[in-house]
């Protein structure tokens, strides 16, 4: 199949404003219109986005593209009126949904009519069960209880959810988490549906059922849909027209899909967006991965630096008994290789990188480091990390956790760079204390962070927050780097910086495993291995992982196109 | 991942997953007051039996958990015990005979009287927790706040998404000490440890607002607290089985209380 979709052909509409193209639908998709758009949070100085002008005609995808903080969420939640009504700031210009201009429409009102669709569904669901999950819209909007005895079935049925009435949300997966989040704004019949980034935390084959399910809806007309994602592949597709943002929240380009396929890759790209390859020509998506050994520190390259055997790790038992989350897991990690570790939710590859970096004890089998020394030579026999103090844990291993927040260690950046090095420093062990202070400063300026070091880690958007955390690691680089989902929720430039820093640190001679859901990422490291129920079923090139995926249906892990035009 | 043990939640129907929360709140609020309202461990004592009885006949909780799940408390009661019994001021009156005398130490009747009083009080606290939580999950709690007892909305369904968010923030605090182990910050000496403390109390702090401002989002998005009458999805009716509850509770209270010792 094609990377291009036939809605990129589709011809720019010209119908007039207000015809419903579904007379079945409720209400009637609304269209929606913006004329010099703008919002300013309160106590910010610069616009999240602004002189924002387009029309989308009733019943059509609007697929809005931008790199991280142009502003594509802010516009979400101006559609479903939390801004200006909720959140403080400042509006400009107008935005009507349908006849209603949404800076003068009470939040309720709006609130009948949109749907939103948040990017992390354990922000997003409230209750405990399923069903009253689903109700919580309808008893909020006032729905008398027989109406909602019948909608809530109804709205789980529609997103292949029939029959999990009475499951706790939390048992859920990420995909059927945010299927239960559709099913929600689903329940209110509303007539325009936003979504933001539905899929950026979801697992391949979440992201392909979410993805379906968008493709269904879309093909419905029986809805206005805004949607934000980078995922252009598995978007575009879907889209009839397209609203490209700058850095800066300004509109490059507003106009049918088709204008903006192909014969706008440039714009495209500066958009931040993913561009599939084949509209790009040649040349590969991500820098292809040195080979272990092409890197500086030559000699240590290739040698074992920490080695699992047979691994188990067994939760405590539940009413349904207790859950073996890794099972005989054995894996060794090389000097410079960058191995990325695959998997479906609950596969165990977050419990493995806890295990591996002795932060869970495993029930049974062991896990063994080593340091490296500064020429990259590995120094010191294999030790257990889960027995090891502070200070020699740090030479050996590190760990950059998905949110990168929960693993700042100090108030400024410029303090977050010098940390490790200060804390090793004020115990007199290594780098004696008459050793001039390290450039922290040039850290950060080659890390793109050079004029925020005085500032809060906290305060940090969440690609620049990924990049000061893999800065922290540079004074003093551990032997293993493990990595969860260092690309969550990043765009096509975030991830291209992170690996450009991965590729930085690997010059050391360390070795680096990172979790991922994402495909895209593969090709940039040396080695796969892919878990199953707490098992090994893959270990080996990318290439050969993408070209044959130990899982059933292999489709979503190949990182190829969502096969939904088809359905269209 | 998850690090924590599951919630302790019903594994069969039982008369008591049955009663509507509030009356099991009452329930116990009856026999929390009786345990209070004496100083004869006696009373307490009687209220522990009958708290044992009804776990076992009509909670249906998963009773071999449930000790691990009181293990924590337990600890903070015998040394409540023990602390009550050694600093109770009786034990200064050479009046009273003492049971126990080493040295300048020495132990009377009602010091150990009043000590049991105090432990006991904690075990009635922890078993009465469990029969009004534990059957029933905290969203019909909320829902029976606000049917029946007419609780604000945004109070009682604000407190239910803060529960959601509960087990999260273990998660955190679980990630944030791992993360500043492996940057090796490990500083010794009590203000060392004290600011060290704190440090990850503001991370967490920082992320959990965070965390529940996406929430808060969520729910003004699905037109919670929007001004119109909220209806509910789930009917609770007080019946039989609710007065029934109140009625044995209130009963067992007395009986506690009056019984001759």
């Amino acid at each position: 199949m094609t990377t291009a979709g036939p809605a990129l052909d589709r011809q720019p509409a010209d119908e007039g404003i207000g015809t419903s193209s579904e007379p079945s639908a409720p209400a009637g998709p609304p269209s929606v219109r913006a004329a010099g758009l703008g919002w300013t949070y309160s106590g910010r100085t610069r616009p999240a986005f602004q002189g924002l002008t387009f029309e989308l005609e009733p019943g059509r995808v609007l697929l809005v593209l931008g790199p991280s903080g142009s502003g594509k969420s802010t516009l979400a939640r101006a559609l479903a009126g939390l801004v200006p009504h909720v959140l403080p700031g400042s509006w400009r210009g107008h935005l009507r949904i349908g006849e209603m201009d949404v800076a003068a429409t009470p939040a309720r009102v709006l609130g009948e009519r949109v749907g939103l669709v948040f990017q992390d569904p354990d922000c997003q669901l409230v209750m405990a069960r399923v069903d009253d999950e689903v109700a919580f819209g309808l008893e909020n909007r006032g729905w008398p209880r027989e109406r909602m005895q019948a909608r809530v079935p109804e709205s789980l049925r529609q997103v292949g959810l029939a029959g999990f009435g009475r499951r706790g949300t939390a048992t859920l997966s990420g995909g059927e988490k945010q299927r239960l989040a559709i099913a929600d704004i689903l329940a209110a019949q509303p007539s325009l549906l936003v979504f933001d980034e539905p899929t950026a935390n979801l697992d391949p084959p979440g992201m392909y059922a979410t993805v379906e399910q968008l493709a269904a809806l879309a093909r419905r007309r029986e809805h206005t849909i805004v949607l934000v994602e980078h995922r252009l592949e598995a978007a575009l597709p879907l889209a009839d027209d397209v609203l490209l943002l700058d850095d800066e929240g300004r509109q490059l380009a507003f106009g049918p899909a088709g204008s903006v396929g192909r014969g706008a890759v440039a714009l495209l790209e500066r958009s931040g967006a993913w561009v599939p390859q084949a509209w790009r020509g040649a040349e590969p998506r991500l820098d292809a991965a040195p080979q272990p050994g092409t890197a500086g520190a030559g000699s240590s390259m290739g040698r074992v630096l920490l080695d699992a055997t047979d691994l188990q790790v067994d939760y405590p038992a539940d009413e349904e008994g207790s859950h073996r989350a890794l099972d005989g897991v054995s894996f060794r990690a090389l000097a410079g290789e960058r191995t990325a570790i695959v998997g479906p939710n609950g596969s165990g590859k977050s419990t493995l990188l806890f295990a591996l970096a002795g932060l869970r004890r495993p029930d049974r089998g062991s896990v063994r480091v080593r340091a490296l020394a500064a020429g990259g030579e590995p120094v010191e026999e294999m030790r257990d990390p889960s027995r090891l103090r502070a200070e020699e844990i740090a030479r050996r291993i590190g760990m950059v956790f998905q949110d990168p927040e929960l693993g700042f260690v100090a108030r400024t950046a410029r303090d977050e760079v010098l940390a490790t090095d200060g804390a090793t420093r004020a115990r007199g062990r290594r780098g004696g204390a008459d050793t001039p202070p390290p450039d922290s400063d040039g850290v950060l300026a080659r890390f793109g962070l050079g004029h925020l070091a005085g500032e809060s880690p906290f305060q940090l958007s969440q690609g620049e927050q990924r990049r000061l955390s893999l800065a922290g690691l540079v004074l003093r680089p551990p032997a293993v780097l493990l990595l969860d989902e260092p690309t969550f929720g990043l765009d096509r430039r975030g991830t291209e910086a992170v690996i450009r820093l991965l590729d930085e640190l690997r010059e050391t001679g360390q070795a680096q495993l990172l979790a991922t859901h994402d495909p895209r990422l593969l090709p940039a490291c040396d080695r796969v291995v892919a878990l199953d129920r707490g098992r090994i079923v893959f270990d080996g090139e990318p290439a050969r992982f993408l070209a044959e995926p130990p899982y059933s249906p292999p489709g979503p892990w190949r990182g190829g196109v969502v096969p939904t035009e088809a359905a269209r | 991942m998850s690090l924590l043990p599951a919630p302790l939640a019903p594994i069969r129907p039982a008369f008591l997953t049955r009663v509507t929360p509030v009356a099991r709140l009452t329930a116990g609020m009856i026999w929390l007051v009786a345990a209070i309202l004496t100083l004869d461990p006696a009373v307490p004592a009687r209220l522990v039996v009958a708290a044992c009885v009804a776990l076992v006949l009509c909670s249906g909780l998963p009773l071999r958990r449930i000790p691990g799940r009181l293990a924590p408390l337990g600890l903070a009661i015998l040394s409540l015990t023990v602390f009550s019994i050694l600093l109770s001021g009786s034990n200064a009156d050479r009046s009273i005979a003492a049971i126990v005398e080493l040295g300048p130490m020495r132990i009377t009747g009602p010091a150990v009287s009043a000590g049991l009083a105090v432990g006991l009080r904690v075990v009635v606290i922890g078993l009465t927790t469990l029969l009004v939580f534990g059957p029933s999950d905290p969203t019909r709690l909320a829902d029976s706040l606000v049917q029946q007892w007419h609780a604000p909305d945004r109070f009682a369904y604000g407190t239910l998404a803060a529960l959601r968010v509960a087990p999260f923030m273990a998660g955190d605090w679980a990630t944030i000490a791992a993360a500043r182990r492996l940057r090796g910050i490990s500083p010794g000496g009590v203000t060392g440890r004290a600011r060290e403390f704190g440090d990850r109390l503001m991370v967490m702090l920082v992320s959990s607002i965070r965390r529940a401002e996406r929430l808060a989002l969520a729910m003004d998005a699905r037109g919670f607290d929007s001004g119109i009458r909220r209806t509910h999805f789930r009917e609770l009716r007080v019946g039989w089985r609710d007065l029934l509850t109140v009625a044995v509770a209130l009963a067992v209270a007395a009986a506690a209380l009056a019984l001759p010792r």
